[in-house]
């Protein structure tokens, strides 16, 4: 049944009563009806004048965005006519370099509170009993809350779901934060080890008689790398492996020395503990099932089970190194244009689902972790989504040599990480710190600490060698950035005590959102989108 | 008892017609209100698929200006309503 937005008012004409003495009763009626009929005429017309200024206010304001669009189809026709072809900049470093495009996201918010309340219906509701004052005992009260709030308080579900997003938002951050931490140690173990085993492999591959024999040492190696704990090795056979072939002999191989002794000395964990490099969760199967759960979960698990966070911790390990993400849902031109600076073999994935889903980002932690990876986390090769099936040592020597080249690339790869980030550090830096800083200016700061917010990886990719003199400026910003977000963590620590939120709520809000959303995201390293009305 | 019937039957007579000129009345103000609220209402469908148009043109427009001007202008605009 419809609400009654307006009741037009006498509603029952001759529902009233006669007074006495009257002769004529029938006339009486007639003469009550009539008036009766004029009253609902006015309030009819009342009603009416409301409604066609509230369906002009809607067009007026149609209007004006016409009007604008206008101006701005004007403007862009005449720039397309003064566009000049040979002025495009075609250098590398802008295409890296450029800021990725983010359209403007205008948010509905606060759609059914007291203040959008139609006209018509407030004064309904002003007709109805006034609750009790309570106000006037709130001077007497010591901890300063307004005394109707406790007998009825609109805004009660907002603020308990303001407060579970701040908490949720820092609970997401500190887990990023122990990530990064344990990333950072796993990311030094494994890069000690890197060259060694794939020497052997050569080794073994030169004994080899024939391709079988070959395999089939190459999966004694592995098994007795397995024996004897060695898991980088298994990593990175396992990870470029895209293991949907590979299961039996890789997916215990995957696990890392270390993690296989957190493995053991946490039972409860070990469905979780696998990931550690390959970023991107190359589907494994099952033990390889473990696998794409870990994964899939650790990147959306934050979201789906927060109760298992701490075990997902581990899965968030293998994620965190690849850690810049380009928090930003990698909208389409960022994308070709990193793809286009990343020589990277596999074609920048399924990205595109992105921003939707939370459980399809496990998979696409896209390109952006895929170029930055390398670099940082050592050659294992974009293992993006395509599920490779490698059965040959030949394949596996193909995937291990691609590492070489990502190093060298990994220079070009680094900057488009930033622009990325930008944005979004922008927004996540901003909302913890939320009303002072305006966009803008927490957009610059988050500019500069996003690259070092988003990850140890940054902080490895420094370290790491192959960085040209044209990203020391680069360099330069990463540290600072460091040393920012060290401030702003602070800042935003201080900003969530005193929850100063007030009513720039619905901004402050959808950032907390924004922020959520890439932190669990990140490990998937996406960002949120569709956020839209 | 015609002449009581005269002025009885004339005063219900009066009544009846009274009451069917009120009753013309109220249904034209039935009438008036029914077109008000189907007005209401498609107007209402019309100007949202309108926005929904706008915000798309706008949205478009925006990409294109940042492919036109190569980026340099863009901030990352994030509007709440």
């Amino acid at each position: 049944m419809p609400l009654v937005k307006r009741s037009i008012e006498p509603r029952h004409l001759c529902h009233t009563v006669l007074p006495r003495g009257i002769k004529n009763e029938l006339e009486c009626v007639t003469n009550v009806s009539l008036a009766n009929v004029i009253r609902q005429l006015s309030s009819l017309s009342k009603y009416a004048e409301d409604l066609f200024g509230e369906l002009f206010n809607e067009a007026h304001s149609f209007s004006f965005r016409v009007n604008s669009l206008q101006e701005r189809v004007d403007r862009l026709s005449i720039s397309v006519t003064q566009l000049d072809p040979k002025e495009e900049e075609l250098s590398l470093q802008d295409i890296t370099m450029r800021k990725a495009f983010r359209s403007s996201t205008i948010q509905d918010q606060q759609l059914f509170s007291r203040q959008s309340l139609p006209i018509p219906l407030q004064e309904t509701f002003d007709l109805c009993e006034q609750p009790p004052p309570l106000n006037i005992l709130t001077p007497y009260r010591d901890d300063g809350k307004e005394g109707l709030k406790f007998y009825t308080n609109p805004s009660y579900f907002f603020d308990l779901w303001r407060e579970k997003m701040l908490q949720d938002t820092e609970d997401k951050r500190k887990e990023k934060r122990k990530q990064k931490v344990r990333g950072n140690d796993r990311t030094l173990e494994t890069e000690k080890v890197p060259r060694a085993p794939h020497d052997r492999k050569k080794e073994w591959q030169k004994l080899a008689l024939g391709a079988e024999l070959a395999e089939d040492n190459s999966e004694e190696a592995l098994k007795e790398r397995e024996a004897n704990g060695s898991a980088t090795y298994h990593d990175r056979s396992g990870a470029p492996m895209y293991l949907e072939g590979m299961d039996g002999p890789f997916s215990l191989a995957a696990l890392p020395y270390s993690q296989m002794n957190e493995l053991l000395n946490r039972p409860g964990d070990r469905m979780y503990t696998r990931p550690h490099d390959p970023p991107p969760l190359p589907p494994m199967h099952p033990l390889g099932d473990i696998k794409p759960p870990s994964m899939i979960s650790s990147s959306s698990g934050f979201s789906d089970s927060r109760p298992q966070s701490p075990a997902q911790m581990h899965g968030f390990n293998s994620n965190t190194p690849p850690p810049p993400p380009p928090p930003l849902p990698p909208p389409p031109p960022p994308l070709p244009s990193m793809s286009s600076s990343g020589p990277r073999g596999t074609p920048p994935p399924p990205i595109p689902p992105l921003p939707v889903q939370q459980q399809t980002p496990a998979i696409p932690p896209p390109p952006a972790p895929l170029q930055i990876a390398p670099g940082v986390l050592h050659p294992a090769p974009p293992p993006v989504a395509p599920p490779l099936h490698l059965s040959s040592p030949a394949r596996l020597q193909q995937i291990l040599d691609k590492g070489p080249p990502p190093h060298q690339s990994d220079g070009t790869v680094l900057p488009p990480p930033p622009p990325p980030p930008l944005p979004l550090p922008g927004a996540r830096i901003s909302s913890p710190c939320p009303p002072g800083p305006p966009p803008v200016p927490s957009f610059l700061s988050g500019a500069v600490g996003s690259p070092a917010s988003h990850s140890s990886g940054k902080k490895h990719s420094a370290s790491l060698p192959p960085i040209s003199d044209a990203r020391s400026v680069l360099l330069e910003a990463i540290r600072k950035g460091i040393q920012l977000r060290k401030v702003e963590e602070q800042r935003e620590q201080e900003a969530a005590k005193h929850a100063r939120v007030g009513n720039d709520v619905a901004t402050i809000l959808s950032r907390r959102i924004a922020v959520e959303y890439s932190d669990s995201e990140d490990e998937s390293e996406f960002d949120e989108g569709d956020w839209m009305e | 008892m015609s002449i009581q019937d005269d002025p009885v039957q004339r005063e219900i007579h009066q009544d009846w017609a009274n009451r069917e000129y009120i009753e013309v009345i109220t249904s034209s103000i039935k009438k008036i209100a029914d077109f008000l609220n189907s007005f209401d209402m498609s107007c209402r469908s019309r100007l949202a698929t309108l926005n929904e148009k706008l915000t798309a043109l706008e949205r478009r427009i925006e990409y294109i200006e940042a492919r036109v001007s190569g980026f340099e202008g863009i901030h990352r605009k994030v509007l709440f309503t």
